[in-house]
């Protein structure tokens, strides 16, 4: 019952149904009778989104990120790694989405025809140098959450991101997206969400940047990595630039 | 503001306009009152195409009990009108 969209819901309900008659019917009152008719759409309208509320209370979810951010970062921080991550589509990987997090640092070739693995340490190129380590991002959960994958256009890969991180999570207000060459440029506005383990995110990126490149990694059915990730206007707008590998 | 905040605030600012405006206008029929309050609800919730699931389900459901009082009162009407 802590839920205050139900409460609201009840309430403006419950005026509605005891004041349209009143006013109705009592004081004769055309336009005072259609405030407490809207009231009633207000209210189921409340009782509706109330439905959208986690089961789980927000610090309770905070609690198993911070447990899963430190972890991979301790992994991160005992192997020495700060090279930025990798997102692999599903094709890739027999079905699952992961992201890697390559020893070397430079542009290796992936090997298309080699799917990775489901392991910690993982080889995805022909070369010997070629190793990573292979995580799961908050991006690569969040791709579960779309009913269908997005096509590989601009436009779709925004619709899906601005439905994940606007509509599911609320954690940003809106998204835009443009195609620049090999690059993709992503312009988050309204960011509630910010990082605070600096290792984590240098490899992975922020949670919104980390959600930006599993979907367009998984939209075009090829390795995305996070380029450039720049924060303005008080943290609340992001920009995140994205390289496409082939 | 969370998504849903804004949804239940811009709900109660159209309703509170188009009640205002039909008020001072001298509408005197509380149909012609649910009526604009109903269009100007499905289009303000057609408009949050990306909210929850699970939301959204509970949404259409409403949805879908106002506008069978919309038709409720279009069937009154038309049998007002062939009425001899």
């Amino acid at each position: 019952m802590s839920n205050p969209y139900r409460i609201l819901g009840l309430v403006l309900c419950l005026a509605g149904a005891v004041l349209t008659p009143l006013f109705y019917f009592l004081v004769g009152s055309q336009p005072l009778t259609a405030v407490s008719i809207s009231s009633i759409m207000l209210g189921f309208t409340s009782l509706a989104i109330s439905n959208a509320r986690p089961y789980i209370s927000p610090e309770a979810c905070q609690m198993l990120l911070a447990t899963g951010t430190e972890n991979i970062a301790a992994l991160l921080e005992e192997l020495g790694l700060r090279n930025r991550a990798v997102y692999l589509p599903s094709s890739m990987q027999n079905g699952f989405m992961r992201a890697i997090i390559p020893f070397v640092e430079g542009d290796i070739p992936f090997d298309s025809q080699h799917k990775l693995p489901r392991r910690l340490i993982v080889r995805y190129g022909k070369n010997s140098d070629s190793v990573a380590i292979a995580v799961t991002t908050p991006g690569n959960v969040c791709v579960k959450m779309l009913d269908t994958i997005p096509g590989p256009t601009a436009s779709d890969i925004e619709s899906a991101l601005t439905y994940i991180l606007t509509g599911m999570l609320d954690i940003a207000d809106s998204v835009s997206m443009k195609e620049a060459g090999s690059n993709i440029e992503v312009e988050v506005r309204g960011v509630k969400m910010h990082e605070s383990n600096a290792w984590f995110y240098q490899c992975i990126g922020s949670p919104v940047a980390s959600i930006a490149a599993a979907i367009t990694s998984e939209a075009l059915g090829k390795p995305v990595q996070i380029k450039e990730e720049k924060s303005s206007k008080g943290d609340t707008r992001q920009r995140i630039v994205l390289e496409v590998k082939d | 503001m969370r998504i849903y905040n804004r949804l239940i605030i811009y709900l109660a600012l159209a309703f509170s306009v188009v009640n205002s405006v039909l008020a001072f206008a001298g509408q005197r029929d509380v149909q012609v009152y649910f009526i604009l309050d109903l269009m100007a609800y499905l289009i303000i919730t057609l408009l949050y195409v990306y909210l929850n699931p699970r939301a959204r389900g509970a949404l259409t459901a409403v949805n879908a009990v106002f506008f069978t009082g919309f038709g409720v009162i279009v069937v009154l009407k038309i049998i007002n009108i062939i009425k001899p």
